[in-house]
């Protein structure tokens, strides 16, 4: 395994690991399986899209040739990705999870209505854009980053390095905040939270809003290496559900370990010479299926605090 | 004196199942009751019933002048935390509610109102002086610890922020004799002055001569107010 390869491997587990928290995330807090997770990473990566069309001119304008020009590109996109994630959590909320939160059923009604909202997103976002992939303004150029002998590429580098920002950010703000203590007794035990006064309405905006975001920074950090497209949230969501269930479906610390090890597991089969890309996917969920086989709770079930 | 809660013919159950039959119910201002019976007799689904948590209900309940009961079409829980906040505190049967928060982050949770959360270093304080055995454990996840101390720990939540019911559901339940009593020791502690508290327990003999009035309830209806009672 060479030193590359594992900068690769993180460089997938960063993108997989904003979406499987995010998906993890929701299930345990307010009990929602969020199929609509697809449609917020390709609404973001639109959305990125058309902030960049609008402002990028104007920016790349202003400083010309300033050596800050792709950090302040970089800045604005993500920005605008988090931004339209964040406020496509919110639509979600209002549609899926505001009218029927508590009926009976809640779990497998909130699965339909969100897929429904799904399927009319990427639909809406055909006939708004056509089925045209289209690419986000190259940011970090081709350069390549020496790093102790090994070439990173500089947008590899920046993923990792805005994920891992990302992330700390997000978890200390469950550690430390009040709200992120609400979020957590919610997750523990949702009737307890209602006995003390914490209102599941109030509790679950943040968080639809919080993990819509983590889905749109994934789809701006990885529209550096793949098209935004209408259907591109497809793929994402099922890697991010399935790494969400072999961590243990709401676990936080379960998703993250799942994210690197699924990684670091398609970087090392596309290397390996009889595999290859080309069984990526074979390889991935033969693991998957056998690490539930032996453990059907996933990895994180006996680390912590999951939702029964 | 004035009446804090005042229930008229509420019913209760889970789907076809009715639990709770047309009971009348009215605690005064200051008063500690007790409400006793067996297993499966509805004391649970009362207090449910109170804070919306049952299937479904029907029938008045007025706290303090508010209606708070009726008939509703929403799903259970949905009113709760809204009850909560006009002062409503209830300790739920079983423990460690958020089994994997330490000590001091479930005491916090319990500090709902503005005004708790920015004295809650101090009322944290106080709960620890009620049950002395929590101060050191602040720190401790508190599904870790044992029966009692949880038990301690869920009232305390309760008492984060003052409210004017206090509703203890079977505070004597798995516990060993001697820490029950000292459970029910910290709830006679408890100042209820502009509200009131309503005890469920099986254990009648627990609760001699620490509550006010004692009403007996058997299959879903109250049965006997024997008031005041000394227990040879």
């Amino acid at each position: 395994m060479d030193l590359a390869m594992i900068v690769y491997a993180l460089n997938l587990s960063a993108i997989y690991a904003l979406l499987a928290i995010g998906i993890s995330l929701l299930w345990s807090s307010i009990g929602m399986m969020n199929m609509a997770h697809g449609a917020s990473f390709a609404v973001a990566g639109y959305g990125a899209l058309v902030a960049g069309d609008l402002l990028l001119p104007g920016i790349n304008a202003a400083l010309q040739g300033s050596a800050l020009l792709p950090l302040v590109t970089f800045v604005v996109l993500l920005a605008a990705g988090v931004g339209s994630g964040a406020l496509f959590g919110v639509l979600i909320y209002l549609l899926a999870f505001l009218p029927i939160h508590d009926k009976a059923n809640f779990a497998v009604r909130g699965l339909i209505v969100t897929l429904a909202i799904n399927l009319a997103t990427v639909q809406a976002l055909l006939w708004w854009f056509g089925p045209r992939q289209q690419a986000l303004p190259n940011i970090f150029g081709f350069g390549r980053l020496n790093l102790l002998g090994v070439p990173v590429r500089y947008d590899q580098a920046a993923t990792i390095l805005a994920t891992a920002v990302l992330l700390s950010v997000v978890l200390s703000w469950l550690r430390l905040s009040r709200k992120g203590l609400e979020i957590r007794a919610m997750m523990q035990n949702a009737e307890g939270a209602a006995l003390s006064g914490i209102s599941v309405r109030r509790t679950a905006l943040p968080v639809m809003a919080v993990t819509g975001a983590m889905a749109g920074a994934a789809a701006v950090l990885l529209s550096q290496t793949v098209y935004v497209s209408p259907g591109a949230g497809a793929m994402p969501l099922i890697k991010g559900m399935i790494i969400a269930l072999l961590g243990g479906l709401g676990s936080v610390p379960g998703a993250a370990v799942a994210a690197l090890l699924i990684g670091a597991l398609e970087a090392a089969t596309g290397v390996i010479p009889f595999l290859g890309q080309r069984m990526v996917l074979l390889v991935q969920f033969g693991f998957i299926i056998l690490v539930l086989i032996i453990r059907p709770r996933g990895i994180g079930g006996l680390l912590d605090e999951t939702r029964k | 004196m004035s009446v804090v809660l005042e229930i008229n013919d509420l019913s209760a159950g889970y789907g076809p199942l009715r639990v709770l039959h047309e009971i009348n119910l009215s605690v005064q201002r200051g008063e500690r009751l007790a409400i006793v019976g067996l297993n499966g007799h509805g004391k649970t689904t009362l207090f449910r019933a109170i804070t919306h948590l049952v299937g479904w209900q029907r029938g008045s309940i007025r706290f303090d002048g508010t209606e708070i009961g009726g008939a509703r079409s929403l799903g259970e829980g949905r009113r709760t935390p809204g009850i909560v906040r006009l002062g409503v505190a209830m300790t739920p049967q079983g423990d460690a509610i958020f089994p994997g928060l330490t000590v001091r982050q479930h005491l916090d949770c319990g500090a709902w109102s503005r005004r708790a959360w920015k004295e809650r270093a101090k009322r944290r304080e106080a709960i620890f002086d009620l049950f002395p055995p929590l101060r050191k454990l602040e720190n401790t996840v508190v599904g870790t610890l044992s029966g009692g101390e949880r038990r301690m720990v869920s009232v305390g939540r309760a008492l984060m922020t003052e409210a004017r019911l206090y509703l203890i559901d079977e505070p004597s339940l798995g516990l060993a004799p001697i820490i029950s009593q000292r459970v029910v020791a910290a709830l006679r502690e408890i100042d209820v002055m502009d509200g009131a508290m309503i005890i469920a327990e099986q254990n009648v003999s627990l609760l001699d001569g620490q509550v006010d009035r004692m009403i007996g309830m058997h299959a879903g209806r109250l049965r006997g107010d024997v008031g005041h009672v000394e227990l040879g």
